[in-house]
């Protein structure tokens, strides 16, 4: 029996030094891509300072721009959320609204406000999608077309866009994004800049809290909301020196499905987005990546660290638990997916450094860290570990954690600074500090609740309740 | 377990870290606050000293002093953003502002640093200030890419022959931003840039070629002609789409008997924009080849004969009705969507 306690007691302490090594090198990867990023932005700011973009804005050989947006039982806000798309500033948009089988009176609203009228055109069908209904033309908005469709999900609704969209490249966003008026200017750069970009990102910001007038961000706030105020320091961690620190070392495999830019032929000729999976957007990167590879294609994704767009975070804990489960899922999904990739030097830096990033970094996270937190728990209880293991143990895995995100509210107030009163500076530092007591600790549990869901064959979206701005905002949303 | 030492230590690199970073965050915040006051207030007084200066008839030693006082970044903004709405004997005023407030003589040192991102910020300035100085022609061979694309974007408005020589050879720019300005800059030239262009694309194939072809549609001269019958031999499938695309801008016999031709070519991309020309001419006697084209294996050369067809009016029409009852479903089916379609979408 002694024996048998020896062994447990030996096992727990053991697992618990590989914890705290797997967060020490996590943290450590961390401040490699927190120095890659600052590199990065510095290069980028000196880049865009005094830029004119009058030049893409009044040339003929500018790319032209598809927006793609799909909504779905949309018509209270849909007037809205398209005068916004329509005004913003881009010399070749076409914005193209799909209603995908809306129940609602979605396109009847479409139809009085913008003067549609049905028309006929002449389309490829290269992907299999629900059959179209009919299509409509703007007597007023060249530039609007109006698709109606029967309902097929957001992936769907997308691939019929594909379809009727006659730009060079393609915008896909969401139902709760706001684009900054000049964003699609800011992200059309990296495919001027090189011939072999397919697609690219840009840093989407939390709406929560800020002024919004007409569709627009009047004035940038940090949100006294807790939750959502927690999400802002997350969101900026992410986009700022998560993907930016990836841009720089050629690893960026995810565009946030709020907003993005493809080009159009590399999506259709890859087949666009699958339906059967939650994370499409994150999917669809990823296969664009591993064709360049196979195909020896173009296939570079491109980050731009300009604040593009604005989203809605959920001020729920259920919404929240629920959309974070289903990231969850839609990462585990992927990589799923596209396990060949996983350590296979003929996909290069995808497949030797980022792919088992995503694997160990991204996926198993949450199981880790809830078994260092339990075995942590056990051990104490028991007495096999002491205090200042476990005060060694929280200081590893979540001192270090808040010290790079502090380090990265730096790296925003440096370069964009769109939070700029001390009201924010002191909110978002509190809310970092808060990230660590409570909010993360959930995190995991609804990320290892999305495993469960994914091991278990769920595919389920949730629905995704909106507060709204004050005034109507984004178009997309479908079911 | 755990060694008191190494506690302490992890724990006084963590809180030192997290210090030094609240200290230069709410320091940079601060920091901010008092340059962004300042900076606001010292572009206020250059805007107005500039406001005086461009719209009064004589020049104030006065505002001229002050504008020489007000710092450097306050003083480009001011000059930059007077430089967006100002073009002639305005533009040269500012011109002569800047010159004597020595603005100008900045940025020609910036234009001659070792470092890229100071002659960015140099050619910039003497871009937006419309400066005709051979030292921004020399940025064009630049090694950064950037750099060379703000200098082409000057260019635009200096269409020298030394300047369109040099232009000309950057169509074969590997950097695609540098390629996309040196278009653009060659378009916004216009008439003075064509007959270059012209002896150009007679001598060069390739991907010059395909960019300059690019450039030469949006001219639509005749006097590409020669070229564009050249280039609509050669054995890039790019270069031939460029070319056909450029004859059904120029049009002509040479150009439609070139056209008809190219519907037989290997490559669907080439007989698509070869239907898509012969539409743009009306070329009505090539009615018959295009309703061949109905039969096409590619959907893209279908929709663009049978779009051509319809553009051409009542022969092209016949061909699409008399598809309409043909044994071939792919042809009767792209007749019926192209005459089912309103006129304003027929284009």
């Amino acid at each position: 029996m002694e024996a048998v306690l020896l062994l447990v007691s030996q096992m727990l302490v053991k697992s618990q030094f590989l914890v705290l090594v797997y967060f020490l090198g996590v943290n450590s990867w961390y401040l490699v891509l927190l120095l890659s990023s600052l590199l990065e932005m510095r290069r980028h700011m000196l880049l865009i300072t005094d830029e004119s973009r009058h030049l893409l804005l009044s040339s003929t050989l500018s790319p032209t721009i598809s927006i793609l947006a799909p909504a779905f039982n949309e018509a209270s806000t849909i007037e809205g959320s398209l005068r916004a798309l329509l005004a913003l500033q881009y010399p070749r948009l076409e914005v193209i609204v799909i209603s995908d089988g809306s129940k609602d009176e979605t396109v009847r609203v479409l139809v009085e406000r913008f003067d549609l009228v049905p028309v006929k055109t002449i389309y490829e069908r290269r992907i299999n999608t629900k059959p179209v209904r009919s299509l409509y033309r703007s007597a007023t908005y060249p530039s609007l077309v109006v698709v109606d469709k029967e309902n097929g999900g957001k992936a769907d609704a997308l691939n019929v866009g594909l379809s009727f969209a006659r730009g060079e490249l393609v915008c896909a966003m969401d139902a709760d994004t706001l684009i900054e008026g000049d964003g699609l200017q800011r992200m059309v750069r990296p495919f001027l800049y090189a011939t072999d970009v397919v697609a690219t990102g840009g840093t989407i910001r939390v709406v929560n809290g800020s002024e919004v007038k007409f569709g627009r961000i009047v004035q940038a706030r940090v949100t006294t909301h807790a939750l959502a105020g927690i999400q802002v320091v997350e969101y900026l961690r992410a986009f700022l020196f998560g993907r930016l620190g990836w841009n720089r070392l050629g690893g960026n495999i995810i565009i946030s499905g709020a907003f993005g830019l493809f080009r159009r032929e590399s999506v259709v000729n890859a087949g666009g987005y699958l339906h059967d999976t939650v994370g499409e957007d994150m999917e669809l990167v990823l296969r664009l990546k591993r064709l360049s590879y196979e195909q020896d294609s173009p296939g570079t994704i491109a980050f731009v660290p300009d604040p593009v767009a604005w989203t809605e975070v959920p001020e729920s804990i259920r919404v929240l638990g629920r959309q974070r489960d289903r990231w969850h899922r839609g990462l585990a999904d992927v990589l799923w997916r596209h396990r060949r990739m996983m350590l296979n030097p003929r996909y290069g830096v995808t497949g030797l450094f980022v792919f088992p990033y995503y694997v160990f970094v991204e996926l198993l996270a949450p199981l880790i860290e809830a078994a260092g937190l339990l075995t942590l728990a056990l051990g104490l209880i028991s007495g096999i570990i002491d205090w200042r293991f476990a005060a060694l143990f929280c200081l590893t895995a979540y001192g270090l954690g808040t010290a790079l995100t502090a380090f990265t509210l730096i790296l925003e107030d440096i370069s964009f600074h769109r939070y700029n009163t001390f009201r924010d500076r002191g909110l978002l530092f509190w809310w970092a500090l808060m990230e660590n007591l409570g909010y993360r600790q959930m995190t995991v549990y609804w990320r290892l609740r999305g495993l469960w869901k994914f091991l278990h064959g769920r595919k389920d979206w949730g629905v995704m309740e909106r507060k709204g701005f004050q005034k109507p905002v984004g178009v997309v949303g479908t079911n | 377990m755990v060694n008191r030492n190494l506690l302490d230590l992890v724990m006084v690199v963590e809180i030192a870290l997290l210090a030094l970073a609240v200290g230069v965050f709410f320091a940079h915040g601060v920091w901010l606050f008092v340059t962004q006051k300042q900076f606001l207030r010292d572009v206020t007084v250059a805007r107005e000293s500039l406001n005086r200066l461009l719209t009064r008839g004589t020049i104030n030693l006065e505002d001229i002093d002050t504008l020489r006082q007000v710092p450097r970044d306050a003083q480009v903004t001011a000059f930059l953003e007077a430089s967006r709405n100002l073009t002639g004997a305005g533009k040269e005023r500012l011109r002569f502002v800047a010159g004597e407030v020595s603005l100008l003589d900045r940025a020609r040192k910036l234009c001659v640093s070792g470092l890229w991102t100071r002659r960015l910020r140099g050619a910039r300035v003497l871009a937006r200030m419309d400066v005709a100085d051979p030292l921004i022609e020399t940025l064009l061979a630049d090694p950064n890419p950037a750099v060379r694309a703000q200098a082409a974007e000057w260019a635009a408005t200096h269409p020298a022959p030394s300047v369109i020589s040099i232009m000309l050879t950057m169509l074969a720019d590997p950097a695609t931003q540098a390629r996309f300005a040196v278009q653009d800059a060659l378009l916004r030239m216009g008439a003075t840039a064509a007959d270059p262009l012209a002896s150009f694309l007679e001598t060069h194939s390739g991907l010059p070629a395909e960019s300059g072809l690019r450039v030469a549609e949006s001219l639509a001269e005749p006097r590409f002609l020669p070229a564009a019958l050249r280039h609509s031999a050669s054995e890039e499938v790019g270069v031939r789409t460029a070319a056909a695309n450029l004859l059904g801008a120029i049009g002509g016999p040479a150009a439609a008997e070139r056209l008809v031709a190219l519907l037989k070519d290997p490559d669907s991309l080439v007989r698509a924009a070869a239907a898509h020309g012969l539409g743009r001419m009306q070329h009505w006697p090539a009615a018959a080849q295009l309703a061949e084209c109905l039969r096409d294996s590619a959907w893209r050369v279908r929709r663009d004969a049978g779009l051509a067809l319809r553009a051409i009016g009542a022969p092209g029409a016949l061909f699409l009705r008399r598809a309409l009852k043909g044994n071939d479903p792919f042809a009767a089916d792209m007749s019926q969507q192209v005459l089912d379609l309103p006129a304003a979408a027929a284009g």
